[in-house]
Order: C-alpha cells, then structure tokens, then sequence
C-alpha cells in the first residue's frame, strides 16, 4: 500500500486539476444520476446531470448548473440545503464532494470523455539530451526526472542476449547469433541481433502463443465430454501470420471476417478458426441454441476485450454500469455474430476440408433467407427475447468506415479504423506488457473507466500513433521497444529503488519477471540439446504422469507421442481444456475455455515441485550432464563453467563456480555408497519410455490374440467357486479367440473374434514367463463394462466402470509377486454389461517391463552428480526468470 | 470489498486515489505468503469444510425424501402439467411416474426418514440437518457441478474452496490449503475446473491429492535422487539465489526460495498425512478403509473420508470430495437404479457415518461443515430415453427439489429442514437455493458472502453472484 501511495500522487502529477471523469462523475452517478440522468423514465424536474446539454439547461431543460459560477448554480444549493439538502434519501454528498463540485463548476463545468475513449494524437516528444535511447526513452526519462530518479546503466550484453532472446523467440538464444553478438556488443551489432531474432520462425511460436491465450484456443470442445477437436490449423496460421508479419489490421479482418472477404482462400477462412474456438456442449438433452447463444456471447465479449480493452460482456444483462455502452448496443454488436452457420453441434459443423485428412473449424455466414432475427435478451436471458435490433456499433465511439457492409467484415474494419481510438492503445499496450511485465495500463482487460489509469499516457498514445502510422506493424513496434534504452537497462535495484518503486512501473530500471509456462519447458530442452524445432501439425503429447485424463464416457487416451514429438515447444502440447497439461497449468498458463487477457503470474511450491521433479525438467537435466560429461574437456571447473554458460547464457562469477564445485563434490561422495541411484539418474529416460523393456506376458487382438477358455452366461452364476484358481479345470470351457464382443453397429476399431452377448463371462488363459525378474506389471483392458481379474489365483485388478478403449491397470502387489519363470495363469470375470442396443466387448493383455540395463562402465558416482548439478542449474531463480 | 484481507495479501489493491478515482490494480509482488492465516472478518462457526459431492446426483427418492403418494402413482402417466414448459435432459413425450422400490423409515430423535440402503447414515440422522427442499437452475451436469462449485455455470470462476483459502489462508503451512480427493473411478463432469481458482490467483487452486502413484503430482524425487541430495541441491540452489539477490535485489527470489523450501517439507508432510496404514484397526472397521485400496476400488471413499478426517485435523481450510457414478439413468444395468443405487450406496454409507462419528468424538466437528449431496436430483417420473421403456429403470435429472445434507460447523443437528410436494416433484416448503448454500457456506467460515469480493472484468465478483441473490440460512443455524 504505502508503495503504490508514494507512486499515486506522481501518476497524477499532471492532472491537478478537478477531472470530471475522475473526479466528479463517479459522486453525481452514485449520488444523482437515478433521478437526474440517462433514464428519461425516472427523470425529476426535467433535470439531466450526465451531460452538458442537460444539466446548463441548453437542451431546454431545468438549468441546474451554471458554468464558472457555483454560487449561481441551483444544483450547488440544493446539495447543501440545510433543511432538506439532496439528494432527497440515501446518504447525501460528503463537505469534500461538496468541495470538488464547486470547484469543478467554478472552473467552468468542463464536462470530459474518458480519456482512452479519445482518438489518440501524436503526442510532442519532450526534448531529452540522453544519447543512445529512442523516443520512448524520452517519455520515461521525463518521468523519472519528475520523480527525481535516474535509469539504471545498460545490462551487459549476454544479458541483453538472453532477454531479448527468450522475449521475442520464446527460446534462449541460438549459440551462433550469441557468439556473434558477444563479438560486436554495439549498438549496431545489437541492433543486427534483434533483427535476427524477430526474423526467427521461433519468433512466430512465441507470440502465437500470446495470442492463443486470447483466443482460448484448446485442442477440445469443452464442457462434459470435452472431445476432441481438429483447430490446430488455426494454430499453424497464426504462427505464420506472424512470421509473414502480416499487418495487425489485415490480421484482425482475416480471423474476424476473413470468410466475407472477396475471394477468400484457404487461409482466409481457416483464420476465422479465432471464433470457432468457443467451446461446443455435446452433452445428453443440452438445448444447442442455449449453447450457440453462449458461444455467441463469448465472442461479443471476446472482441470487445482483446481489440478494444472493453468489457463489454458486463452489458449483456443490463447496461453497462461504467462504460457506455447500454444493453441494446451489446445486442447490436451481437447481431454481427448472429449469422454464422454454426449451431453447437457434436460434429463441430461448419468445417473446411484440408489437404490429407484434416478438417478444421471455420466461420460461415449464413445466407440471406437463413439469416437469424436478433433481438435483445433481457436481462441476458435468450429464452426471453425483448424487442428486435440491426447490428451497430455503440454511439459512444467513431461511426462505421464509409462503405462498411453491416457485417462482421463492416465491424472488423472499424475496429481496425485509424479513429478507433482502442484498438492500437490496447494492442501496444499489450506487446508492452509481455516484454515490460506489466501494461503501461496495468489492467490490459479493461480500458475503460474502471480500469486502471496509464503510467506513461503520453509514451502510450505514441506507441500507439506509431503503430497505425507504420501501417500496423507488430515487427516494427516491437523492435522499438527493444531497441530502446528503457528495455536495455539493467534489471539490478538498490533498496532505495525498490522502496520507492517495488513495482518498476516508472521504469527505472530494466524488466526482471518469471518466464511464462510454455518457456520454462522451452528453455530446459533447448539448452539441454533435446528441443525439436519441428513446427506446425497435430498437437502432440509429451509424457505425462499417470491417471490425469479420466474421461467420462470416452476412451480417449494420452498416448505418449514417439521420437522428437515428445520434444516439441510447449505451444504443441495437446490442450484437453478439462484435464490440461500438469506441468503448464501450475505455472499458470490458460486451461483455453475462456479468454485470458493476461496471465497473472504465481510463485507456489507445486512450480517448485514440477521444476524439481517434472520428467521434463530431469530428461534434460539428464541431457546436460551428459553433454558435459562427453563433450567438455578439462577439468571440473571448466565443466561447471561451461554448463553454467549453457543455462544461463553468461560467466559464473567465483563464488557461484566454487558453490556449484562443493555441490558436485558432496553429490558425487554421497552417489558413491547409493546403491544403484547413479544407475538411475545417468538413465533416467529409461523410468519414462519402457518400450523397449517390455515383455509381452498375454497378447491381446491388437497384436496377435491368443487363445481362451471362456464360459458365458446370463444369470451370473460362476462356473465353480474356484473357476480362477491355477488348479481348476476349465477343459470343458470353449475356447475362442479375443475380442470377445458384440455390436449393433460395431466400432470402427473393433476386432471381434467370438461372439459374446449374454451378461456375464468367465475368461482363462495359461501364459509362460520367462526367467529373470520383471515389474511394473500391467493388465490392458478393453471393456465396456465393469471387470475383476486374478494371476495365480490373487486378485490383480478390477473396474467398476466403463471404459470405451485399452485401459492399463498396474496389477496388485500380492498378484505381481506370484508370477513365476514356467506356466501361470490369467482370470477374468466381466460383468454389468450395457443394454441390448449398444454393444458389449471383453478383451485383455498382460505386459512387463525388465528392470533396467545399464553399461556398467559408464555408471559411475562422478559422473551421476553431474545429473544432480544440471537439475540443480536449471531450478535457479535466475533460470526460471528474464531478467 | 474486504480492505483487511487485501491488504493482507498484498496481492491485490484497491487503489483509492486522494482526489477520488477508485481503479482496481492487480499487483504481482508476492513477497508475503498469501496462504498466512487470516482471521475472519465476522465471527466463524467453522474452521474447515468438507465437501462430500457425489457427482452424477444420486436420487433423494430414493434415499431421503419419502413420497408414498408417489408409490402410488407408481407406473401411471405423468400428469400433464409437470411436463408444460419443462426441459428434461433426456425424458421425451409422457413418461411414468416412478415409485420407489426401497423401504423407508423414521430414525433418530429428530425422526429423519432414510430409505434402507442407507442404514449407516441412518444411524447418524440426528447430527445431520437434512435440506429435502434444495434446488438449482441448470440440469446438466457439467453446468450444474460448476454452479454449485464457482457460482457461474459456465467456466472461468472460481471454486468454494479457493474462495475460503483466498479469505482464510490455510492453517497449515506444510500442506495445501484446498485439498482435492477424487474417486469412483472418474472425475466429476465439469472436470478440474471444479477446484480451479478462476480469475483468483492460483495459489489458491485446489491441489488434487491422490491416493495412486504421487499424491500430489511431481511430489515423489525422481529414482535415483535421494532424499539427501534433494537436500544439497536445494541448499545449493538457495546460496546460489542469494547470490544472484545481492545484485538483482528483487524480493520475488526470496519467495522462490522459500517456496522450494515449502515443496521439500511438503515432500514429507504430504505422503504422511496420505497415508492411512498407520491407523488403528477400529479406525479402518469403522470407515471400512483398506490402506493401498486402489483409487477405483470399493474401499477408496472410505479411504477418502478418513483422509478427509486427517487432513481437516492437520488444519486444511477445505476438503472436496468427488465420488462419480450416481447418474442413475436407467438405460443399463450400470444405470439402473434398482442394481446399481445400492452398489453406490453400500460404498459411501458406513464411511459417511463414520465420518460423522469420528469428527465428533475427536471434537472435530463443531468446527467442521460437512455438506453431502449431488448437483440436482432426479425426477419423480422413470425416465423413457427414446420415448419407451426397457428392462432398467431409472430417472432423468431434476433441478426443482432435491436433498442434502449438513453436520456440524455450527448447523443446527438432527434438524429435517424443507420439504418437496407429495409426489417429490418442486421444493414446497422453504425453498433453499444453491446461492443460499454457498452464502451459508462462507457466513459459517466467518466471512461476509455478500461483501467478500474480487475485482475482475469490472465487477467484484462474489461466489453468489454479481447480484447477490443468496440469503444465509438463518433457520438451520445453531
């Protein structure tokens, strides 16, 4: 509090002044407007307080307020009446409200709009004598001066590399491009470095995913069943949009309207997959207008936010309480996103076919006899329509572009508009953000009246001026942001600075901020040599711990992807927006079933245990050590300092060599009497990827189905109290083959052997186990009903629900211990099936892993602690920040 | 808005500037903890909830809410003034009414009715205060779970418990302070948006806490990395960040410092209090537990409820159970309300009890809100999936009276509360909504459901509501 009190009245510095916006309407709205304003039902006397017109009597009312003179104003005598003052009930105005309107009348009664409602204007660049920055330097350094404080020097330039490395790629930085900036540290040769990582195709993955945040973009449906969905290449395009650079108006048309556009191809259309990433309710009995009208909603509020800073979503039960924009306009808006095709079905319908196999989600509009009525949902409830509007804009902001057509392309076009004056401030405004750690408007979300107020109003509105002047360049504007002395300095603050500025909203010193979820899994593989640099496609599915997707009604499985899929940058990682990648979500990355604006940043102990613990995070410290222990000659020393440069990207300074140093050696003392821990920590990706360690013990239909004994029956009655003992003798069983199944209308991916559809059925089969000692053992089981099983006669595993694909269940520790090198045995019994018009499958394999292998020679305590410093190197506060 | 707890975060600033202009700011400096203990603005009836949903909403039918009018109308045609202007999720055209198949009978002082695959609870009735008059607005699932849960049916709020622990802070710092346990086999509809905090922080997220393989995710070192190198990577790593502190200054090092150091007690205090195997035999006869019971086993609700016991006892702010397959449609014999409500039932019954029992005679549970039920009932008509009927029997959901059930944390005991009409169809006698019950909820915790708010998106944002429409249920207060 008392930080943000010493920077409160510096923010208001230039506005001393008694501010109608700030300062007056907030009293007159509370405290008046019910009787005195824009409803013109409940208005007394003729008196309108809420606009010039109104409240001077020019619009031929009541004259309440005389400009320049409070004495003279009726409305000032009324308020401070002594027997009955106004307002006539409620608590009345405070002597300090009392003040400030007189004051405001006084001085002439200005009455203002909100000041990001107001087109910005190229603001005069205050004169600076510092060399070496560029105009945003000025607009800071004129506040610093103001507050008496000085920038901070220029960080050194591997720290400069880093942060404008992992700030415009997402990545650390590449060691060539690194090696050749260190070489020439001028200005130029920064300038030549920059330029290289915005023509990166890495710079397209990192600021996709900042707008992926915004477009709630999700590799599923939502809601109950939460299926699977085909939009990734909406993903891919905006991966390529941004590499291309495409200008931010065209970019804003092509997702919003991009189907409306005169010869729409491919491309144009697959941007519209923006609005198509609402979520779609496939649930049982769910009525789809209710959720066609939610996806609706979601995309009004969705514009209104990322383009215009608005929430105008507050307006579509009653008009906005703060902002004008009243519950019809929301509905005008609305109507614009009324007449697409689209309609929550299960099948995602309208889509576009693409090369191979692929369809993705598009936006159609609908043709003219199909186009819907749009009429105002009162209080936001579309099962109670009120009267009929035509799409508009709200009259609060510009007018349509001349020759807009009244549709989505008309409404893109006015967002993009050079008089809109949101749209460039928020978008600025937003790229500062990412690269600052904080908005000049700190409330990205919301510039209107209630938001928070700009730090720098000025450096804003040139940004934002700046922007459309350059043709709405993103790569431009972003690289006037680096290039500038602000963003050069260095991060270090005294304690005198963070008192005064814990916050760094005056900029005095450089941006120092934890790196965002899809970096911090970045940046381990890439400095660890596992990154794949692979782009576009399907998502993938790097490993994730067991148990996470439990799906109601769904076989849907996580199947760990193969090869370098299992190291893609984060932005492919499958998003399931009920069940979304562990690692991500505990630092804080978006789930995709609504719009974030921004992600507010945490520091909890589950990051600490994920960075610690998270395979990711091992396999690479694992990499690491490895590279350090083969491809870095000399001495200890050397390895620690090369390592160190490899995560950091710069020296270790003597105290932290000799730190890491004693690490090493208390770790590889300690490895020495550990048992087979160095074993397991120079292979740890052998714990994840068993593959090839298994043993297949029971095949099953996916590979070569064996052999069963099988009894089936309707009543339930077991064919022998001890049917799954190993002694029991099944020989007067039938035998058959798996699946073990019946359809009415059998799966695609059905591979019935024996026909099974009576209720109950008792399975037995013999298996060999070869020598040596096995664990992990699993049973894979396909069913859609419930199950209980037994090796040897012990109870391994049972479900009591239904599963609709290849399920694995770790067999119980008392079955495990049973299986012996020779002949043992698999019993099943599966029951509860579903009814007779669906279908009903058993089927069932038994799996193994090998313990694992190791070359003995190269298993060594020494070498083992290297695993221990990587993971070390990598959990670092620095590592997991940019600073 | 509620200046003590904000400030006490640090977290989050009403910046009310001297001339007047309130902006909202969201601040991000996280130097002081904010899951520190707060006191509760106004005076708290609890300490801890316990939040026992069954997802899937089984039948009160069938279970708490006797109707033998009903039985008599068991088989007829539904009259047609029940179905005008209603939408099912799945009845179609005139369905049956639907009687139920079980017996019931009084029990207790308080003469609480139970059916007979309850007889545990049962024995119980007289600690509990049974709401028969409940209802909600949605009747899908998904949408009915995160409207109970958040207060908005639709994603993007935030969960009760991240509520409570954003207010209260957790009074155990070794453990988190908003305990997710997950059973039946499934989770819940709505999925993990059920425990997410929304627009909160995520500190104040649920953490899901499992009985199979890590309790908490990431919670177990990696093979190989044994508890004491754990130990020197995390000094080392903490000398190495006090390094870096001397020159960056920057107090959010400090916090991740003492964050890791939270993550490695937590490796420790997390398995221990997950672990049941060291509780007397009583104990385990009691619940029916069986320590090691696999997550979709019999056992695994008794297992959660006396993890819920522990973990309440250690100080956990809140604990919330999902137990999924109640979804008693009737279109398998898995859905069949005859086969597989007492399936159900014979899981949750003696562990409920021994809850109940349990929190009582350690003293628990005055100071512990116990709240059981589902996210809507379900129709006093057998539903006719299709338009016909089958071989199984079962109901479609139903959001306009329904039963729940609360113990302790200052609730009135043995109290039967509201009523539905004679055939069970709407709540007739004091309604009770699911803003009342997340009000009563908060106003039990010691704090104010009406004030206690987040600015977000321009409104602040309270569980019940933008608009306030819950009343703290006075009437079943002690």
């Amino acid at each position: 509090m008392a930080a943000l009190a010493l920077a409160a009245p510096g923010l208001m510095a230039a506005e001393v002044d008694v501010d109608y916006q700030r300062d007056i309407r907030p009293v007159l709205a509370k405290k008046c407007f019910a009787c005195h304003g824009p409803d013109e039902h409940a208005r007394q006397m003729n008196l309108r307080l809420d606009t010039h017109a109104g409240a001077t009597g020019a619009g031929g009312g009541y004259k309440g307020i005389v400009p320049g003179d409070s004495a003279a104003s009726r409305v000032v005598a009324r308020i401070t009446d002594e027997r009955r003052p106004m307002p006539p009930t409620g608590p009345g105005l405070t002597p300090g409200e009392v003040a400030l309107i007189r004051k405001w009348i006084d001085a002439g009664a200005k009455y203002t709009a909100h000041w990001s409602f107001q087109k910005p204007v190229r603001p005069e660049v205050p004169m600076s004598a510092e060399a070496g920055g560029n105009e945003i330097d000025t607009f800071v350094r004129a506040r610093l001066r103001q507050e008496s404080l000085a920038a901070s020097p220029e960080a050194d330039a591997a720290t400069l590399a880093r942060r404008a490395a992992l700030d415009l790629t997402g990545l650390p930085p590449e060691p060539a491009a690194l090696k050749q900036y260190l070489g020439d540290p001028s200005p130029a040769g920064y300038e030549r470095f920059v330029d290289q990582l915005l023509a990166s195709p890495a710079y397209g993955e990192r600021w996709a995913r900042v707008w992926l945040d915004l477009a709630r973009y999700a590799d599923t449906q939502g809601y109950e069943k939460d299926n699977k969905r085909t939009i990734w290449p909406y993903r891919d395009w905006v991966i390529r949009a941004l590499n291309d650079n495409m200008p931010f108006d065209r970019f804003t048309i092509e997702q919003l309207a991009g189907d409306l556009l005169p010869g729409a191809g491919e491309s144009q259309l697959i941007a519209t997959g923006f609005h198509r990433n609402t979520m779609t309710n496939t649930e049982g009995g769910t009525d789809d207008e209710e959720f066609r009208d939610a996806a609706v909603k979601d995309r009004v509020a969705v514009t209104g936010q990322v383009w215009m800073g608005l929430t105008i979503g507050c307006a579509q039960c009653h008009t906005h309480k703060y902002d004008p924009i009243s519950h019809e306009e929301f509905y005008r808006f609305y109507s614009y996103f009324n007449q697409t095709a689209d309609h929550d079905q299960p099948n995602d319908a309208p889509v576009l076919k693409l090369a191979g196999d692929t369809s993705t989600l598009i936006l159609r509009e609908l043709a003219g006899d199909k186009r819907r009525v749009t009429r105002i949902h009162q209080r936001g409830n579309f099962l109670d329509p009120g009267q009929e509007v035509s799409p508009g804009v709200p009259a609060a902001f510009h007018a349509l572009p001349k020759g807009a057509p009244a549709n989505r392309l008309g409404l893109a076009q006015w967002l993009v508009s050079k008089e809109n004056p949101l749209t460039a401030r928020v978008m600025v405004n937003r790229l500062w953000a990412r690269l600052f750690g904080t908005g000049l408007v700190e409330t990205e979300e919301d510039f209107g009246t209630q938001g928070a107020a700009p730090t720098h109003p000025q450096l804003l509105d040139w940004l934002a001026v700046e922007f459309m002047d350059r043709g709405w360049d993103v790569k431009a504007i972003l690289k006037t942001m680096v290039m500038s002395a602000t963003y050069r300095q260095s991060s270090a603050a005294d304690a005198g600075l963070l008192e005064k500025d814990p916050r760094n909203r005056l900029l005095a010193r450089g941006p120092r901020v934890r790196l965002d979820a899809e970096m911090v899994r970045d940046q381990a593989l890439a400095v660890s040599g596992l990154l794949s640099k692979k782009m576009y496609g399907a998502p993938v599915m790097p490993w994730q711990p067991e148990g996470i997707w439990l799906v109601v009604y769904s076989g849907d499985k996580w199947e760990t992807s193969e090869g370098e899929d299992r190291y893609r940058r984060g932005l492919y990682t499958f998003l399931r927006r009920s069940s979304p990648y562990p690692s991500m979500i505990t630092y804080d990355a978006p789930t995709g079933e609504v719009c974030t604006i921004r992600r507010i940043r945490t520091n909890t102990p589950l990051q600490a245990l994920a960075s610690l613990n998270d395979p990711v995070s091992m396999e690479a410290a694992q990499r690491l050590a490895r590279w350090a222990i083969e491809d870095i000659k000399g001495n200890e020393k050397s390895r620690i300092e090369a390592m160190f440069r490899r995560v950091l990207v710069r020296d270790p300074v003597k105290a932290e060599t000799s730190r890491i140093l004693s690490l090493y050696r208390d770790a590889a003392k300690e490895l020495k009497s550990s048992g087979d821990a160095p074993g397991k920590l120079l292979h740890y990706d052998q714990t994840l990827y068993t593959g090839d360690r298994e043993v297949l013990l029971v095949a099953d239909a996916r590979t070569a189905a064996r052999e069963w004994r099988f009894m089936a029956n309707d009543d339930g009655t077991a064919p022998g109290a001890d049917w799954f003992q190993p002694g029991f003798d099944a020989s007067q069983w039938r035998t058959g083959k798996g699946q073990f199944a019946w359809y009415k209308k059998p799966p695609e991916d059905s591979k019935i052997a024996t026909e099974w559809h009576t209720s109950n059925i008792w399975l037995r089969i013999e298996f060999d186990v070869p020598e040596g000692s096995l664990e992990d053992v699993q049973l894979h089981v396909r069913t859609a009903g419930m199950f209980e099983s037994y090796v040897n006669g012990v109870r391994a595993a049972q479900s009591p629900i239904d599963r609709g694909s290849y399920y694995e269940y770790l067999i119980s520790d008392e079955a495990a211990a049973t299986l012996k090198p020779g002949k043992n045995v698999l019993a099943i019994h599966a029951t509860h099936i579903r009814e007779k018009d669906s279908g009903q499958v058993i089927d069932a394999s038994l799996r193994a892993l090998r313990p694992m292998q190791f070359d003995k020679r190269k298993v060594d305590a020494k070498r083992a602690a290297w695993v221990v410093v990587a993971n070390t190197l990598l959990n670092l506060d620095e590592t997991l920040s940019r600073r | 808005m509620h200046m003590d707890l904000l400030d006490a975060t640090r977290r989050h600033f009403l910046r009310n500037c001297s001339l007047g202009l309130a902006g909202m700011f969201v601040a991000e400096a996280a130097t002081e903890n904010p899951l520190a203990p707060k006191k509760p603005p106004l005076p708290a009836k609890a300490k801890s909830v316990i939040y026992l949903h069954m997802a899937g909403s089984p039948s009160q039918l069938d279970l708490f809410d006797y109707k033998p009018e009903l039985v008599k109308y068991n088989g007829q045609p539904c009259p047609q003034h029940l179905l005008e202007g209603k939408r099912f999720a799945f009845i179609k055209g005139v369905p049956n009414m639907l009687g139920t198949p079980f017996q019931f009978k009084q029990h207790g002082q308080s003469g609480g009715w139970v059916s007979e695959l309850l007889p545990h609870t049962a024995g119980v009735v007289d600690d509990l205060c049974v709401i028969r008059s409940m209802t909600t607005d949605q009747f899908n699932h998904a949408p009915a779970q995160l409207f109970l849960h958040t207060g908005n049916p639709r994603f993007g709020a935030a969960a009760m418990g991240s509520w409570a622990t954003y207010g209260l802070g957790s009074e155990n710092q070794d453990l988190p302070g908003f305990v997710v346990l997950v059973g039946g086999g499934n989770n819940p509809d709505a999925g993990k948006s059920l425990w997410g905090s929304g627009f909160l922080p995520s500190v104040y997220q649920g953490v899901q806490c499992r009985t199979q393989g890590d309790p908490v995710l990431y919670l177990s070192d990696p093979e190989g990395m044994t508890r004491s190198l754990r130990r020197k990577t995390l000094d080392a790593a903490r000398d190495l960040n006090q390094i870096q502190n001397q020159e960056s200054g920057d107090p959010e090092t400090l916090a991740r410092i003492a964050q890791y150091e939270l993550a490695y007690r937590m490796q420790v205090s997390v398995p221990e209090v997950m672990d049941i195997s060291k509780e007397p035999a009583a104990t385990h006869q009691m619940y029916g537990s069986e320590p090691g019971a696999p997550p979709n086993s019999q056992a695994s609700f008794a297992n959660n409820c006396l993890l819920a016991r522990r973990l309440v006892e250690k100080g956990v702010r809140f604990v919330q159970l999902f137990q999924w397959g109640w979804d008693h449609h009737g279109v398998s014999r898995r859905e069949d309300i005859r086969y597989d409500l007492p399936v159900r039932t014979r899981n949750i019954d003696q562990p409920i009890a021994a809850l109940i029992r349990d929190l009582k005679q350690r003293g628990l549970l005055e100071q512990t809100l116990v709240v059981w039920g589902g996210e809507f009932g379900r129709t006093p008509m057998r539903e006719n999936r299709g338009g016909s009927y089958g071989s199984f029997v079962g109901r479609d959901h139903h959001p306009y009276g329904f039963t729940i059930w609360m113990a302790g944390g200052g609730v009135k005991p043995g109290l039967n509360y509201g009523s539905t009409d004679d055939i069970g169809y709407y709540a007739a006698e004091n309604k009770v909504t699911v803003r009342d019950l997340q009000a009563t909820v908060l106003h039990q915790l010691g704090l104010d459901p009406f004030r206690f708010s987040y600015p977000y998106q321009g409104l602040n944002q309270r569980l019940i509501g933008p608009t306030a429409e819950g009343r703290v249920l006075k009437d079943v207060l002690a």
